[in-house]
This record gives C-alpha cells, sequence and structure tokens, in this order.
C-alpha cells in the first residue's frame, strides 16, 4: 500500500508540472520541465528548515501532517470503493487545512489566504449536489457500486453531464492558475502557504500530489466507470490537458467575481437536482 | 441503506432512550474534531502581524492571557460540542449541538477587541440565531411524522417516511449555522488571532454539514 500512495504521489505531481507545463505553452514561455514539481518536493526536503517567531508552532507543524493525513484517507477512500461521502468530508476537511496553513504562521499574507480560503467555501456546494444527483441515479455513494452501474448503465458523463460539469468545476477550483485560484493569487505572495518552506512545504507539495490523483481518480470513477490502470492514467493526463486549457485562458477572477459564479453554478445545479429527483428518478 | 449513509453501525451505547453510534463515517467526522480539540489544547496562539499599508510599519498583536484562556475554553467547549453531534443518535440531541456550536462560535471571537471582528460575531450571531428556528422546527416535524427522534428506528425504516420539507428545514439550520452562502460574516471573524481557535469555528460548522448530510438521508 506504502509503494501505490508513493507512486500516486509521485504521478499527481507529474500531472501538476504537466498542467505548468502546458499553461506555459498556450501562454508562448518554455515553461519549466514537467518534472519540476517532484523535484519541488525533493529540493525543499532538504532545505533548511525552521518553525517562525510568530507562529503556532504546533499549529504550523500539525496541520501538515493533517494534510498528508487526510489525502491519504482519501487515496485508500479511492482504492478500496469506499464512501463518497467520506471524499466529500475530506474535500471539505482539506478548506480546514488552508485555513490552518494561513493562519498558524501569523503572517498578513498567510491570513488573507486563509480568509480567502473561508470565502471560497461556495465551491464546495456544486459538489454536493453533484453527489445527490449520483445517488439518485445510483441508489449508492460507495464508489465500488457506482463503477458497477455505470459498467450496466453506461457511464455517468453521459447520463448526468450537468453534475459531471459541476465536479469538473470543483476541480478546477482546486488546480492552481487557475480562475478561482484565489487563495494562492500573487498579491498575497503566495497565499495560505506562504510561510510555511522546507520540509514544511515538501510536506505541502506530497499533499497537492495525492490531492490532484485522488479528485481526479474520483471523478474518472465516478463519472467513466472502472478503468484499467494504464486508462486510469491516460484519462487523468486528458483531464489535467483540459483543465490546463481552461486555466491558460481564463484570468484569475477577484474574490467576489469567483463567488457569485460558484453560487450560480450551484444555482443551476440545484434546478437540475430537483430536475432529476422529481422527473427522471421520482 | 448502508450503501447510502456512512456504513453499517459498528458500535451502539444506550444510555436509557439515548442513543451513542459510531458508523466508519462518524468515526471519522468524530476522529477529525478530536484531534482538532487535542491541538486547541496543546497550542499556543500565533503572534498575528498587522502591516500599516503606504509604509514599512508592521506590528504583532498581543494575545493576553486572560483573553487566550477565555478563548481557549469556548474553543475546547465548540470542539465537545461538535464531537457530540458526530456520535449522537438522536435528532433533538443533534439540533441541541448544533445549536451550541452556534453559540461557541460567537464565544471564540467575543473577547477579541477589533471592531470589524465583533460586528463579524454579532451579524454571525443573528444568522445563527434565526437559523435555530427551522433547525428545532425540523426536529419537532421529524418527532410528530415519525413518533420518534432516534436515528436508528429511521435507519431500520419501521417508521413513517419522514417528508421533504423536514429534512430541507433541518438543512436550512445547519447551513445558517456557518455554511454557504450564509458564511460571509464568519470569513470576516477569521481576521481575529489566535489561529488554533478560529479554525474551530469553520471545522464545527463543516462537521456538522457533513453530519447532517448522512441523518437526512436515513428515513
Amino acid at each position: 500500500m506504502i509503494a501505490e500512495l508513493v507512486l500516486a504521489t509521485l504521478f499527481g505531481l507529474l500531472l501538476l508540472g504537466i498542467h505548468r507545463k502546458i499553461i506555459a505553452r498556450i501562454q508562448r514561455r518554455p515553461g519549466p520541465p514537467v518534472w519540476q514539481e517532484i523535484l519541488h518536493m525533493l529540493k525543499f526536503s532538504f532545505k533548511t528548515t525552521w518553525i517562525p517567531k510568530t507562529a503556532s508552532p504546533v499549529l504550523f507543524v500539525g496541520v501538515v501532517l493533517i494534510a498528508i493525513g487526510i489525502w491519504t484517507a482519501a487515496f485508500y477512500v479511492l482504492v478500496s470503493g469506499g464512501s463518497l461521502l467520506v471524499i466529500l468530508g475530506i474535500y471539505l476537511l482539506h478548506k480546514i487545512v488552508e485555513h490552518g496553513f494561513g493562519l498558524s504562521s501569523g503572517s498578513p499574507y498567510g491570513k488573507y489566504g486563509g480568509v480567502r480560503s473561508v470565502i471560497s467555501a461556495a465551491s464546495e456546494i456544486p459538489l454536493f449536489v453533484s453527489i445527490a444527483v449520483i445517488a439518485a441515479y445510483t441508489h449508492s455513494l460507495e464508489i465500488a457500486r457506482i463503477m458497477e452501474y455505470q459498467e450496466a448503465a453506461g457511464p455517468l458523463l453521459i447520463t448526468a453531464f450537468p453534475a459531471a460539469g459541476a465536479m469538473f468545476l470543483v476541480i478546477l477550483s482546486k488546480m492552481p492558475f487557475g480562475p478561482f485560484s484565489i487563495v494562492e493569487s500573487k498579491e498575497l505572495v503566495s497565499g495560505y502557504k506562504t510561510e510555511h518552506f522546507g520540509i514544511w512545504r515538501a510536506g505541502l507539495e506530497i499533499c497537492n500530489g495525492l490531492k490532484t490523483f485522488v479528485l481526479l481518480g474520483v471523478f474518472l470513477g465516478v463519472f467513466i466507470g472502472p478503468l484499467s490502470l494504464p486508462l486510469l492514467l491516460l484519462g487523468m493526463i486528458v483531464l489535467v490537458v483540459i483543465l490546463a486549457f481552461a486555466c491558460a485562458v481564463t484570468p484569475m477572477m477577484s474574490p467576489f467575481d469567483s463567488v457569485t459564479i460558484q453560487m450560480l453554478v450551484t444555482g443551476g445545479m440545484l434546478v437540475y437536482a430537483a430536475f432529476v429527483l422529481a422527473v427522471v428518478h421520482p | 441503506m448502508a450503501d447510502l449513509i456512512g456504513g453499517i453501525p459498528l458500535f451502539v451505547l444506550e444510555f436509557g432512550d439515548e442513543l451513542v453510534y459510531f458508523t466508519p463515517y462518524t468515526i471519522t467526522l468524530f476522529l477529525l474534531a478530536l484531534t482538532f480539540t487535542l491541538l486547541v489544547l496543546i497550542s499556543r496562539p500565533e503572534r498575528q502581524i498587522d502591516i500599516a499599508f503606504g509604509g514599512d510599519a508592521y506590528r504583532a498583536k498581543e494575545i493576553t492571557v486572560a483573553e487566550m484562556r477565555f478563548r481557549r475554553f469556548m474553543a475546547i467547549a465548540c470542539g465537545l460540542a461538535t464531537m457530540g453531534a458526530m456520535v449522537t443518535g438522536d435528532i433533538f440531541n443533534f439540533t441541541l449541538f448544533t445549536a451550541m456550536v452556534g453559540i461557541t462560535n460567537v464565544g471564540i471571537v467575543a473577547a477579541v477587541k477589533s471592531r470589524h471582528v465583533q460586528d463579524a460575531a454579532y451579524q454571525y450571531g443573528l444568522v445563527a440565531l434565526a437559523a435555530t428556528v427551522p433547525l428545532f422546527a425540523g426536529a419537532a416535524v421529524y418527532a410528530a411524522v415519525t413518533g420518534s427522534l432516534s436515528m436508528i428506528e429511521l435507519m431500520k425504516g419501521t417508521v413513517p417516511a419522514v417528508p421533504l420539507i423536514a429534512k430541507g428545514m433541518l438543512v436550512l439550520g445547519v447551513i445558517g449555522e456557518g455554511m454557504a452562502p450564509f458564511y460571509a460574516a464568519k470569513a470576516e471573524m477569521f481576521r481575529a488571532p489566535g489561529a488554533p481557535y478560529v479554525i474551530m469555528c469553520s471545522l464545527s460548522s463543516l462537521l456538522i454539514f457533513l453530519r447532517v448530510v448522512e441523518i437526512v438521508m436515513l428515513g
């Protein structure tokens, strides 16, 4: 299991590297090599590390361990075909991790990253609605059962396309350099992660790699169905290419606009979920 | 049913007609609430830095020992209420714990001497107070329709189906305690120093929301 965890982390970091490379090429820059995020993680692992004098030391360190812990648990849930509710819970708790990173250092940049993270909680609501629609179609929230349903009835990507679109938006909101990446925008230096450096940043990189792998894996499992390992990895790369195009051609929004668009999508999704629950699967 | 909710109950503890039960889902939520409550217990607050924009001046905000003690007490109370809401098997107890989370959230920032934070806490308190109306009304409709507030009874499917309006009111009540779109004032509360305590405001709202998602799928 540890080997799978390490490979998933490295592949997740590779996906983030591909994401950066594609954005750079679309913007006519050479961009870093695709393995840059893996190099970042290794580099930070061996850099000098300390805790800022103004930080809350236990929280400053503890939140890194919690970040790795929750996404390790999410990876285990994905591999074992466990409950989508637990994945939802972990996704929400990542928000708390962002708060913890931002607020624990005492830095004003980190603090505003943390505050923006609270504001951007609106991005989670389309996920709730997607899950309600999935439950209406499949009568289950177990990932394994949802995959079985799709083997028999075809991919939910086609039958429940708006739900897939909403979940795609949720993943987009978690990708770096995207239209909704207000928690780490450049006017806040690096936002919530500004003060975490050295081994703490390496831990955050590990968390980001795992998070990317898990979210893309959940999307493919829930909306495409069971895939062999090579097809799963290929599917993740295709998704990252699409996400990179979306990030490259869209400017980062202001916090107000970001929340407004997410709330509008949520409104549309609520109408769709009501239609599914009342008409398609009463 | 176990597919839809957080799995089959692994352990049920009965106190007369009061029930506490653990599923894989609620254990996960309970352990997270416990972890962050322990962090509150052992963490010291950070020294938040304020920058005077337009110049090079900055200053560190100090938290007095008396203020820290009060806020830590409220954060621990919030953690305990959240843990209660995660494991209770009684819908009325869940609503009580949820209301207590709202009160303790205001308490966590009430001692902060900042006008911004005090205003935000006041506005949040009003929303949370208003949200208790649908919250308790939802629980009352549950009791009126099913004759039971036990989640185990709802899970068994031996009681009449719960109307959608009751579930909606319960969810609305929980959302009013600090989820989108009623969380705007809460974001301002995060300006307060004392990260280990302030985080409990957000964590408690998220966890009770995750629990109510499970509850409305019962019955």
